[in-house]
């Protein structure tokens, strides 16, 4: 009983980072309809950044909020430059649904090369601001330590903010409009390509957070090899799908969902089958109920 | 957009341009030295590789950035049937295409309900996931893996053929036969079904296709051809292990098709040798230009990430479409 109470503690932060990322993913899909597949590289890169501020001031409370304004910058950057380009040319046409796809590839492997000349071999260290030592509860050590607690904290301050910009602003508003009807949109005096450009900065900022969380709820140190972060990717894109990938919501509970199976899977089956279990997971969702956990019913997504 | 050919290509045309490719191909390998002759057998497992990717995208319309994934099930069914059922070498590459289909069904049934991102999200966490079971079945050999050995070349062929050599000679016989069988494939009714199906989806439903069957078909079709190409890069490295097929393979064999030219089967060349000649020109560059090592590591992932972005901006059809464009205008 107590193994399975830390099994669920462990999955539980693991799933709020799964849910940050999976939130960068639902607001890129939201704005353009693409998988942002470099999101995985922009988390990477922002976190570097976080590093670097980390080591000159020593704060990891400044260095947290750099790291989120670099993630945003970046992720703009992207759909300024590349995306909005490459859509805009392509059109609506069909057949080159897979354009995006590679190009965003493409900018994963730049922005690790780029990571991988200025870093080397050299490695990014984030320490935990606070203590990750289990609480004590009756003689016992929990899976939960205050650094644990941290990290769920950053999650759910994120998702209320981002609740509200998205309910109570005219920004959220022009968001969710756009990403619902672009013409019309367009029509009513909403600037819908600034507004699909804030969707990736805010997007960015997400992962920006999931990647710095990522590092210190994990080895703290981050490579521009990292393994880590592409698995960051899938687990968002897989919370994502869990959610419906429409839905913030959905992507909260998908993060959730999915960091507390990994973790029953990875206490009480086997470690290497967790990535596996992942992608079956993911199968599973698609085939059975495409439109998420959340979605009642909603159009065909698969 | 039907093409208006002034001379009818057919297939005894082309029967004689694979013999030509055979016999640049055997007088190549008699010329240059060990390196070149691996390099040659590595382009040839690209050609197969990529070309399951070219069938799969361009003519299915079906993306898959974790073909790596299927080349890893290739790679194991072809060392388990060595090793655990002491086969004979030539079945061992026909267990991996047929396992590697069997797989690729499986994987197309649910693939073929899926579209554009959730596919390519899904095959993602397929390469990211599947080499690591590896761990997990001890037969599977973990980390260290298990060994695929072909063998020495038989020794009719003389002394002086070296081991490299007979790679370059199975690969490229591979490749030859392969591809002569996706270009059939793909100027067959199934390609056609395949083209129909990629073009309109509910024009292609009204004439009677059923899009599900034709979907799984071209990816377990696509899985075969992955077998074998997983087989012969097993081959080439002489060992299977989860290492061999990391997440880079799968996303170095999407660029390839893309390089290409994802709808052109033809291009196949272009990708497969430009993946094996970029790490070696931009190492030339590096070291004529700069003595930084690390440059000279990084270069190559420079130059196809930037080719790949090239590509999707300037040639989105790949280059051979490019040209023919610019030609017929």
């Amino acid at each position: 009983m107590f193994q399975f109470i830390n099994t669920l503690l462990i999955g539980i932060t693991a799933g709020s980072i799964y849910s940050l990322m999976a939130i960068a993913i639902v607001l890129v899909w939201r704005s353009t309809r693409v998988i942002n597949f470099a999101q995985g590289g922009l988390a990477l890169a922002s976190s570097f950044v976080g590093a670097a501020v980390l080591e000159k001031t020593g704060s990891f409370w400044v260095s947290l909020p750099i790291a989120m304004i670099a993630g945003a910058i970046f992720s703009a950057a992207i759909e300024f430059f590349f995306l909005r380009p490459l859509l805009k040319r392509s059109g609506e046409k069909e057949q080159e649904i897979f354009l995006p796809i590679i190009a965003t590839l493409g900018l994963l492997g730049i922005i690790k090369t780029v990571l991988n000349f200025i870093y080397g071999d050299r490695i990014g260290v984030i320490t935990p601001p606070l203590s990750d030592k289990g609480f004590v509860i009756s003689g016992e050590s929990i899976a939960l330590s205050p650094m644990r607690l941290l990290i769920l904290g950053t999650v759910v301050v994120l998702m209320v903010v981002l609740t509200l910009i998205f309910q109570r602003t005219n920004l959220g508003l022009s968001l969710r409009a756009s990403s619902f009807a672009p013409e019309i949109s367009r029509l009513a005096g909403v600037r819908v390509d600034l507004i699909r450009t804030v969707g990736w900065a805010i997007s960015g900022a997400a992962g920006a957070t999931a990647g710095i969380l990522q590092t210190t709820n994990g080895s703290g140190s981050i490579s521009p090899e990292s393994f880590e972060f592409s698995l960051l990717l899938v687990f968002g894109f897989v919370a994502a799908v869990i959610g419906g990938i429409e839905s913030l919501v959905g992507a909260v509970l998908g993060g959730l969902t999915l960091g507390i199976i990994l973790s029953i899977i990875l206490m009480y089956v086997g470690g290497s089958l967790v990535f596996f279990a992942a992608f079956l997971i993911l199968i599973l969702v698609l085939l059975l109920r495409p439109q998420g956990i959340i979605g009642a019913k909603g159009g065909r997504r698969a | 957009m039907v093409a208006v050919h002034k001379r009818q290509i057919t297939n005894k045309h082309r029967f004689i341009g694979f013999a030509l490719i055979a016999l640049v191909v055997y007088i190549l390998s008699n010329i240059v030295d060990e390196w070149r002759s691996f390099q040659g057998a590595t382009v040839a497992v690209y050609v197969v590789a990529i070309a399951s990717i070219i069938l799969l995208t361009g003519y299915s319309g079906q993306i898959s950035l974790g073909h790596g994934a299927l080349l890893a099930v290739g790679a194991y069914s072809a060392a388990i049937a060595q090793i655990n059922f002491k086969l004979p070498l030539l079945l061992c590459f026909v267990v991996a295409v047929i396992a590697t289909s069997l797989f690729g069904a499986l994987l197309g049934a649910a693939a073929a309900r899926l579209s554009g991102p959730y596919l390519a999200g899904t095959t993602l966490a397929l390469a990211v996931g599947l080499p690591s079971i590896a761990n997990q079945f001890s037969i599977l050999g973990g980390e260290q893996g298990i060994s695929f050995d072909v063998g020495w070349p038989p020794m009719s062929f003389g002394a002086e053929f070296t081991q490299y050599k007979w790679f370059f000679w199975i690969a490229t016989l591979a490749a030859l036969i392969s591809m002569w069988w996706v270009q059939n494939i793909l100027r067959s009714r199934y390609g056609r079904t395949w083209r129909a199906v990629k073009t309109n989806e509910v024009a292609a439903e009204l004439s009677g296709i059923n899009i599900g069957r034709s979907k799984v078909l071209a990816f377990t079709v696509s899985s075969g051809i992955a077998g074998l190409a997983g087989a012969l890069l097993a081959m080439t490295t002489n060992n299977v292990s989860p290492s061999v097929f990391p997440l880079a393979l799968s996303f170095s064999l999407a660029t390839g098709a893309v390089l290409s030219g994802v709808n052109t089967l033809g291009g196949v060349i272009i990708g497969s040798v430009a993946l094996v000649a970029i790490p070696e020109i931009a190492s030339l560059v590096a070291d004529r230009w700069s003595g930084s090592e690390s440059v000279a590591t990084l270069l190559p992932d420079l130059i196809v990430s930037a080719l790949l972005i090239l590509t999707v901006f300037l040639a989105p059809k790949g280059p051979i479409e490019k040209l023919r464009s610019r030609h017929s205008k």
